[in-house]
């Protein structure tokens, strides 16, 4: 009956706006190689002038066929955006999400994804010959069934490491016929990212608590085996851990007793961006108090947000903003 | 509780040229509404556009100034989700309607005995479990789930509420209440439990025609056109059953039997526009009364105008959400309905009126 629905749905709404920027849970196809092109990554096809049409299988194990190299590109997430522009076919989008803000040009091209939720008119509209979705529900599989219905070539790309998002490139580059500019960027982000594991690997590690949201008591933070666990282990730090979602209660958190925390929160919310005032505030949780971090003041506005949880070619500056917070010292 | 439903004595129903207008205008501003749905959306396909893609379809008659996407557009996205909003707000003023005079309750809606619960369950049970992949004649486990669950649960309800000598409509409102807040309490254990599957979750149970589709409509559509058929012969039974049960049964009418048959009809036109749209609140509790504040409660025009006025509410507030950038549809159905009905009952409820 009528009203058994409207409390529940609004306590949906709320978990749902927090899972939505938590870090990953599982996935249907975790592994890396799986939907790689068929080729091994890194090592372009000899013919790869005549590759398509090509066969590929994505991360939500679909297989999908792209029948010419595509010239109009809808992307429903900015991590997706993020790639294609680092692989320059920036040009190539005709329809992106109204949260995509990197790089500064795609401010131009037209929003099909508004406030979270897919305009398929507006994606249709577009004529895209490749639509490249977002897994994990990001984009809801009930669309991505919808865009598949209406003849469409959809995609999906969920990368959950920095391996995946490695493939994710080389994926999105052998769609692109683009393979040579995906090689260089590869290997530049791994240099980076050997330069951070040799910076942090003689440090201490400190008990570092990610926080991405709080609301009542319960704390959202990385999950168990999620992509935001494996940086804060990359830059340096031993992360306290949520369950799948990333969810840990007040009394495990006490139990955990960070030496650090990072509030992810900061780069959205500004009365947590300030040091003292956020201090005070987070001391000011039932049962904070008394955590380690807090009485010695550990407790960091972290700005960095946006890079840290977007799975694109940024990532690694995301990683780098990680090692800084966990390790001003060695990052001068 | 039930003087508004029996204000008027039967007999007194409203005459055959006003019911004659009553329809033919809800009839009219209903063309007029879909004309719009389908000319307008949020992308640049226009009016002008609209109507040649579909002249063509129809005739094979003008040239193709459009480009493919544009017909995709209006013939597989816009008009199926103009079918499917007349359809299912067709469909559930209809089973409010039915409801509200069988229960002879003003709080009665389409889901009151159970549907809701028992299809929520079922859709977020096929959300869940790996089942959505699995296909049936183009209609998914999602829409298949739904459809068992309200129905089942109407069922369960109805053999709960069954004593010997009948089922008294207490009986069958408090066993829909229970039974409805156990199915609730399943599907908060699969939110609960749903992980990365709560936003597919949480958009169906806002209720939204934007998964609209020809196969959809398909198998549902006609399920609803045959019950209305079946509700709209028994106008007289409803009639009657207002006067009560005892005054229904002296004037001849089987009222266990009435009961059971109307309550599965509403059932069965709810559930099948549930696993249409998701659970659309307001319409189907909204539109019957407002008709009944407005033209009487006979239920010659009654049921015919509210699958009209039903069909209105949902398409127009269907287009309104759409345009607004895709909010639920719920609450501009709310937004639209909630103000001009206080507004009828502040004039209905003046002494002597």
């Amino acid at each position: 009956m009528a009203h058994f629905r409207h409390p529940l749905v609004a306590y949906l709404v709320l978990l749902l706006a927090v899972t939505a920027c938590a870090p990953a849970g599982e996935s249907p196809s975790a592994d890396a190689a799986s939907r790689a092109p068929t080729d091994p990554p890194a090592t372009p096809s000899p013919t790869h002038e005549a590759a398509y049409p090509l066969e590929l299988t994505d991360a939500a194990g679909r297989s999908v066929t792209i029948e010419a190299e595509p010239e109009r590109i809808v992307s429903l997430a900015p991590s997706n955006t993020e790639i294609v522009c680092a692989l320059d076919a920036c040009d190539r989008l005709v329809g992106v999400t109204d949260f995509d803000d990197y790089p500064p040009e795609v401010a131009d091209v037209t929003d099909v994804v508004i406030r979270t939720s897919v305009d398929v008119e507006l994606v249709v509209d577009a004529e895209p010959d490749l639509v490249l979705a977002a897994g994990n529900e990001l984009t809801p599989s009930t669309v991505i069934e919808q865009l598949d219905e209406l003849g469409l070539t959809v995609v999906v790309l969920y990368p959950e490491s920095l391996d995946e998002v490695y493939a994710d490139i080389e994926f999105v580059a052998a769609a692109l016929d683009a393979t040579d500019a995906a090689e260089a960027l590869v290997s530049e982000m791994e240099t980076r990212v050997e330069a951070v594991e040799t910076a942090v690997a003689d440090a201490d590690r400190p008990l570092t608590l990610y926080e991405v949201f709080y609301s009542e008591g319960t704390t959202y933070t990385a999950g168990e085996s999620s992509f935001l666990a494996s940086l804060l282990e990359i830059a340096g730090a031993e992360p306290v851990i949520g369950d799948a979602q990333g969810v840990i209660d007040a009394e495990a958190l006490v139990e955990a007793d960070p030496e650090l925390i990072l509030l992810g929160g900061a780069s959205y919310d500004q009365s947590l961006a300030d040091p003292e005032a956020a201090l005070e505030t987070v001391a000011e949780r039932p049962g904070w108090g008394e955590l380690a971090a807090v009485q010695s003041g550990d407790v960091v506005p972290y700005l960095d947000d946006i890079v840290t949880t977007r799975p694109g070619p940024r990532i690694v500056d995301g990683l780098e903003a990680l090692a800084r917070a966990i390790h001003p010292d060695l990052f001068e | 509780m039930s003087a508004t439903l029996v204000a008027r004595p039967i007999a007194l129903g409203p005459s055959l040229g006003r019911s004659t207008l009553v329809l033919g205008v809800g009839l009219a501003l209903l063309l007029v509404a879909a004309a719009a749905a389908v000319a307008l959306g949020t992308s640049g396909v226009g009016p002008d556009q609209a109507l040649a893609i579909i002249v063509h379809r129809v005739t094979g008659i003008g040239p193709i100034t459009w480009p493919a996407s544009a017909e995709t557009i209006v013939l597989e996205l816009r008009l199926p989700r103009v079918v499917a909003a007349m359809v299912v707000g067709a469909g559930l003023a209809c089973a409010g309607t039915v409801f509200q005079a069988v229960l002879r309750n003003p709080l009665a809606d389409p889901y009151i005995i159970g549907t809701a619960a028992g299809a929520s369950l079922g859709a977020v049970a096929a959300l869940i479990l790996p089942l959505a992949t699995v296909g049936w004649l183009g209609i998914g486990a999602v829409q298949a789930f739904a459809f068992a669950g309200g129905l089942g649960a109407v069922l369960v309800v109805y053999a709960v509420a069954r004593q010997r000598g009948g089922t008294p409509v207490v009986t069958l409102l408090l066993a829909g209440y229970a039974v409805s807040s156990l199915l609730a309490a399943g599907v908060a254990f699969l939110l609960f439990a749903s992980g990365d599957r709560l936003a597919a979750v949480v958009s169906w149970l806002l209720g939204s025609l934007a998964g609209a589709s020809w196969p959809r409509l398909a198998i549902a559509g006609p399920l609803i056109v045959v019950s209305f058929t079946l509700i709209l012969l028994r106008w007289r039974r409803l009639n009657a059953l207002l006067l009560g049960e005892a005054a229904a049964a002296h004037l001849g009418i089987d009222v266990e039997r009435e009961k059971r048959i109307l309550t599965g009809l509403a059932a069965l036109l709810t559930s099948a526009g549930v696993a249409i749209s998701g659970t659309i609140g307001f319409v189907g509790l909204v539109v019957p009364h407002l008709l009944r504040l407005a033209f009487g409660p006979d239920h010659r025009l009654l049921l015919p105008a509210s699958m009209v006025y039903g069909a209105l509410l949902l398409l127009v507030a269907d287009l309104g959400a759409r345009l607004a950038g895709g909010i639920p549809v719920g609450i501009v159905t709310a937004l639209i309905g909630a103000p001009f009905f206080l507004w009828l009952l502040r004039r209905a409820v003046r002494p002597n009126a």
